[in-house]
C-alpha cells in the first residue's frame, strides 16, 4: 500500500498545517534558544552542525529542503524512501507535521520517538534546526528577530524540570535559611533542607532503600519503552548499533563472546531502577515519573523472563522479592591471590625464556588503528 | 615498503608517513641536519641563510592571551577509536603519550571519558551536598570549598578499562590507543576527610556515593576508610581550574583507584552502610572470568608499565646508535621501586633508570639509554611496586582471567622495532 500517491497525497497529509493558516514552524513567534532545548530529545540520535555524521538516525544537515530518505550513507525504513519517493522534501509544514507525530506521517518510520506535543516546542525547534542545519534554504528563512528575541540565557541546573517550579527562580534570589547550631569545625557551608536532600536523593539500594512509592505493569512499560528506549535498545531489547543490550543472552558468560544484558549479567534490579531514573532517557534525564519507571523496569523484567504475564506490575511493595539470576556470581576482589601475585619473589632478569622469542600476533594484521585510511574497520572489545 | 599511499593526517612523523617516506617532510626543521654530501659542505641552510623568523618580528605579548602550543606541535592531541563505542557523547578517547614526557600531562592532553557528554556548570550555581549518615546534612558552595585548608597532590588517573581492547591479542597500533587512559596532573582540593568531619560521620556509616550533575548523575560507591584516607575534592588541576571535560567546577580524587570513581561535576556525597550497588560497579566495572563468574569493586590500579617512545606512534627515524628508549610506569599501591627493559621479548632485563620525583600514586617517568646496532628490537618493560607486585606478563594475566575481563589489563606491552625503525604492536611468544 502506498502511503504518499504523489503529490496529491502530501498535499492532503499537510492539509492540517494549511488549516492553521501558516506552515507550523512560523505559527508562533519562535524561538531557537527554546528549541536547542527541545533538540535534548532528539541529540542521542541525531547529529547535526560542523561534522555532523548519522547516528541511530540521519544527520540534519541541510534537512530543509532535503527529499526525505535521501542520503546515500543513511539506512533508512522502507516507509521514509517510498514517501521520498514519491516527493516528500523536508520543510517548515512536512517537517512540523512529522515532529509532532512521526508514526501518524509516515507508517513504517524507523524513527521510534512518540512525538512532540506542544505546537510551540515543533515551532522552537524548527526555528534552532533551521539556524543550526545549514543547507539551501536555511539563511533565507531565518527571522532576523529571533536571535534578539531572548538573549542565551544562563546554563540551565539538568534537574531544574522534575522540581517546582519556584526553583527555576536564579539561586541567587534564594536565601538559605539560618543555621539554628553551628555544625563542624569551621561551621562552612549550612544545612541542607529536607527537600533539598530529597531532590537530588534518588538513589535505590539492592535492599529496596530509597524506592520511591509507585506502580506501573508490563504493557504500560512496553509503550514506554517503545517510544523512548528502543531506538538504542531494540524493541526486545536486542540493541541497535552499539548501544547496550538489555535483554537476553542467557548461559553465554563463559562463552568467546559473552552477551552482558539485565537478565544474563546484572545482579540486582534495584540498579534497573536507579539508573533509568537518573540518566534515561539518554539525552532527556529525570523525565520519566516514577511510575514510568516501574513500569519499564516492570518490562524489562518481563523482556528478560523474569516475570512472564503482561499484567504483572511492579511496585515499592513487591519490588525486593524479584532477584535477578546472575546475583550470586558475583564475587569479591581476589586479584592478590592470582599467582602472578601470589609469588612476589624478585623477577627473573636473564635467561627467562628458552630459547630466541619470536612474534606471534601482530596488529598491523588487524588494521584497526584510527588513522585516514581505515575509517571503516572495526576492532572487537569495549571500555565499559 | 609502501602499502599505502596518501596524506598522513596530522600525525608527524606518523608510522605510516615513515612508510610512505613522508616523515622528511614532515620534520623540516631536522630534515637539514641529516643531508649529505653537497648540503653539508655549503653549510647547513638552518644556519646559513637568516630565517623568516631571525629578521622579522613576531607576535606581540597579547597574541594568545591563553597560550597555545607551537602550530608545529598540532599533531599532539587526543584520539578517539570511533568503532569502540555508539556516540561520542558517552565515549572516551586517549592521552597522546608518545609525544609526551616527564610526569605531568598537560590539562588539554589529558584523556576524556563521559558518560553523557560535557556538563556545563556554572560554578555560582554549583553546589555539593553530603547527606546520609551525617549529624548535619550540609550543602557547600564553591566559595565554601574555597575556605577550607587545601592540599596539592599529584596522582595518575587510570580508565579501568585501559588497555582493554588488547585482551583478545594485540590490535591497536599506538601506544596512546593501547595504553593512553591515563594521566597524571597536580590537584588542589580539600581533603574529603575534613568536608565529611564538617557534616559529622555517624558510626554506623561504612560506604559513600559520590555524584555527579551530568546528564548520566554518575554514581560510585567507595569504602568510607578509602574516602578518609587519602581522596580529595579538587576544583584545580595543574593550577588551573579544572577543564569542563576533567569534571569543572569539581571533582572527586579517588588516588590510586579506577578512574571512574573519580566522580566528575561533583555534586553529592551520601553516607550509607551498604555500598548501592550502581550502574558503573556492577553491569560496568565489574571483571568477568573465564568461568562466568565475575569480580566486583575491583577498585585498584595495578602495577602497569608502557614504553611510550620508541612505539607505533614514533618509530625511530635517526638510524643506529644512540637511542633513548622511555616510559611511564604507576601503581595504585604507592611508589614505583623498579622499571626493567628487555630488548629481546622478556628473556633478558636490565634496570632502566627512574628519573624525576618518585611520589605515590603518580606517573614515574623511565629511560634506558642504549646504543642501538639497527638490529630488531622487541621491547618490553616490566615495573614493580613497593608493595613487591611484579607487572605480569599477558599470557599470566589470560591464563588467570580469560580474555573478557575489559577491565584491569596491566600485561606487559610488546613493541617490535624493525631494522628500518618501524615499530609494531606484537605479542611474542
Amino acid at each position: 500500500m502506498l502511503k504518499f500517491p504523489k503529490d496529491l497525497a502530501i498535499a492532503a497529509t499537510f492539509a492540517a498545517a494549511a488549516i492553521l493558516g501558516q506552515p507550523i514552524g512560523q505559527a508562533v513567534a519562535a524561538d531557537p534558544e527554546a528549541g536547542a532545548k527541545v533538540y535534548n530529545k532528539c541529540k542521542a540520535c541525531h547529529a547535526v552542525g560542523e561534522g555532523a555524521k548519522n547516528r541511530v538516525g540521519p544527520h540534519l544537515n541541510g534537512v530543509f529542503g532535503r527529499t526525505a530518505g535521501s542520503l546515500e550513507d543513511y539506512k533508512y525504513s522502507k516507509a521514509m524512501r517510498e514517501a521520498g519517493e514519491e516527493g516528500l522534501v523536508w520543510d517548515d509544514a512536512t517537517l512540523g507535521e512529522y515532529l509532532a507525530g512521526p508514526r501518524a506521517i509516515i507508517k513504517g518510520t524507523k524513527m521510534a520517538f512518540a512525538g512532540l506535543k506542544k505546537e510551540e516546542d515543533v515551532a522552537n525547534l524548527l526555528a534552532w534546526l533551521r539556524r543550526e542545519s545549514g543547507g539551501a534554504d536555511a539563511a533565507a528563512d531565518e527571522e532576523p528577530q529571533a536571535e534578539e528575541a531572548e538573549p542565551a540565557a544562563a546554563p540551565e541546573q539538568p534537574d531544574a524540570k522534575p522540581q517546582a517550579e519556584d526553583s527555576q527562580a536564579a539561586s541567587e534570589a534564594y536565601t538559605p535559611p539560618a543555621d539554628a547550631a553551628p555544625h563542624g569545625t569551621y561551621n562552612l557551608g549550612r544545612r541542607a533542607t529536607e527537600e533539598e536532600v530529597a531532590a537530588w536523593n534518588i538513589d535505590i539500594r539492592p535492599d529496596g532503600k530509597g524506592l520511591p512509592p509507585g506502580r506501573g505493569t508490563v504493557s504500560a512499560g512496553e509503550t514506554i519503552y517503545t517510544e523512548q528506549c528502543a531506538s538504542c535498545h531494540g524493541v526486545f531489547g536486542e540493541g541497535a548499533g552499539r548501544w547496550p543490550v538489555l535483554a537476553g543472552g542467557f548461559g553465554t558468560l563463559d562463552d568467546q563472546r559473552p552477551v552482558k544484558t539485565v537478565g544474563s549479567y546484572w545482579p540486582y534490579l534495584s540498579t534497573v531502577y536507579d539508573y533509568v531514573r537518573r540518566a534515561m532517557p539518554f539525552g532527556d534525564a529525570r523525565s520519566l515519573s516514577d511510575d514510568d519507571v516501574y513500569a519499564v523496569t516492570a518490562f524489562l523484567l518481563y523482556l528478560n523472563d523474569v516475570v512472564t504475564d503482561e499484567d504483572f506490575e511492579l511496585s515499592h511493595e513487591n519490588f525486593t522479592q524479584y532477584r535477578l539470576p546472575n546475583e550470586p556470581n558475583f564475587k569479591a576482589d581476589d586479584r592478590a591471590s592470582e599467582a602472578h601475585y601470589a609469588d612476589r619473589s624478585e623477577p627473573c632478569m636473564t635467561e627467562c625464556k628458552p630459547g630466541p622469542v619470536t612474534v606471534e600476533m601482530r596488529a598491523a594484521v588487524l588494521d584497526v588503528t584510527p588513522d585516514a585510511e581505515n575509517g571503516e574497520q572495526m576492532g572487537s572489545g569495549a571500555v565499559d | 615498503m609502501t602499502r599505502k599511499s596518501g596524506h598522513t593526517a596530522n600525525w608527524a612523523p606518523s608510522r605510516r608517513a615513515f612508510l610512505t617516506g613522508a616523515a622528511g617532510a614532515a620534520l623540516t626543521t631536522s630534515a637539514a641536519t641529516a643531508l649529505p654530501g653537497a648540503a653539508r659542505a655549503a653549510g647547513d641552510p638552518a644556519i646559513t641563510e637568516i630565517k623568516d623568523w631571525n629578521r622579522y618580528l613576531g607576535e606581540g605579548v597579547d597574541a594568545a592571551p591563553y597560550g597555545a602550543p607551537s602550530p608545529f606541535e598540532a599533531h599532539v592531541v587526543r584520539r578517539d577509536v570511533p568503532w569502540l563505542t555508539a556516540d561520542p557523547v558517552s565515549s572516551v578517547n586517549f592521552t597522546p603519550l608518545h609525544e609526551l614526557d616527564g610526569i605531568i600531562t598537560p590539562n588539554g592532553l589529558c584523556f576524556e571519558r563521559h558518560h553523557a557528554g560535557v556538563a556545563t556548570i556554572d560554578p555560582a550555581e554549583h553546589r555539593l551536598m553530603i547527606n546520609g549518615l551525617v549529624d548535619t546534612p550540609l550543602v557547600f558552595t564553591m566559595q565554601d570549598l574555597q575556605r577550607f585548608p587545601r592540599e596539592n597532590r599529584l596522582y595518575f588517573l587510570e580508565c579501568a578499562a585501559n588497555t582493554g581492547m588488547e585482551w583478545r591479542g594485540a590490535q591497536l597500533n599506538g601506544c596512546q590507543f593501547t595504553h593512553g587512559m591515563v594521566h597524571c596532573v597536580v590537584y588542589t582540593g580539600v581533603p574529603l576527610k575534613l568536608l565529611l568531619d564538617e557534616a559529622g560521620l555517624k558510626a554506623s556509616g561504612t560506604w559513600l556515593l559520590a555524584e555527579g550533575a551530568d546528564a548520566a548523575a554518575m554514581t560510585r560507591s567507595i569504602p568510607l576508610e578509602k574516602a578518609l584516607d587519602d581522596c580529595l575534592v579538587a576544583f584545580k588541576m595543574n593550577g588551573e581550574a579544572l577543564r569542563p571535560e576533567q569534571g569543572y567546577p569539581l571533582r572527586l580524587v579517588v588516588p590510586g583507584w579506577e578512574g571512574n570513581m573519580w566522580v566528575k561535576w561533583l555534586r553529592r556525597l551520601e553516607i550509607g552502610d551498604a555500598p548501592y550497588a550502581q550502574r558503573e560497579e556492577t553491569s560496568k566495572y565489574t571483571d568477568l572470568l573465564d568461568d562466568g563468574t565475575a569480580r566486583r569493586h575491583t577498585f585498584v590500579m595495578d602495577v602497569k608499565s608502557v614504553i611510550t617512545s620508541p612505539s607505533p606512534q614514533a618509530p625511530v627515524t635517526h638510524g643506529k646508535g644512540p637511542l633513548v628508549i622511555t616510559g611511564l610506569a604507576w601503581s595504585g599501591n604507592g611508589r614505583i621501586s623498579r622499571v626493567d627493559v628487555s630488548l629481546d621479548g622478556g628473556r633478558n632485563w636490565q634496570t632502566a633508570r627512574l628519573d624525576g620525583p618518585s611520589l605515590s600514586k603518580a606517573l614515574h617517568r623511565f629511560y634506558l639509554d642504549i646504543d642501538w646496532d639497527g638490529s630488531e628490537l622487541l621491547l618490553q618493560s616490566r615495573a614493580i611496586d613497593e608493595a613487591g607486585y611484579v607487572q605480569p606478563s599477558k599470557d599470566a594475566l589470560r591464563a588467570a582471567r580469560g580474555v573478557n575481563s575489559i577491565y584491569h589489563n596491566n600485561g606487559i606491552q610488546t613493541w617490535q622495532v624493525r631494522a628500518d625503525g618501524v615499530v609494531e604492536n606484537v605479542e611474542v611468544s
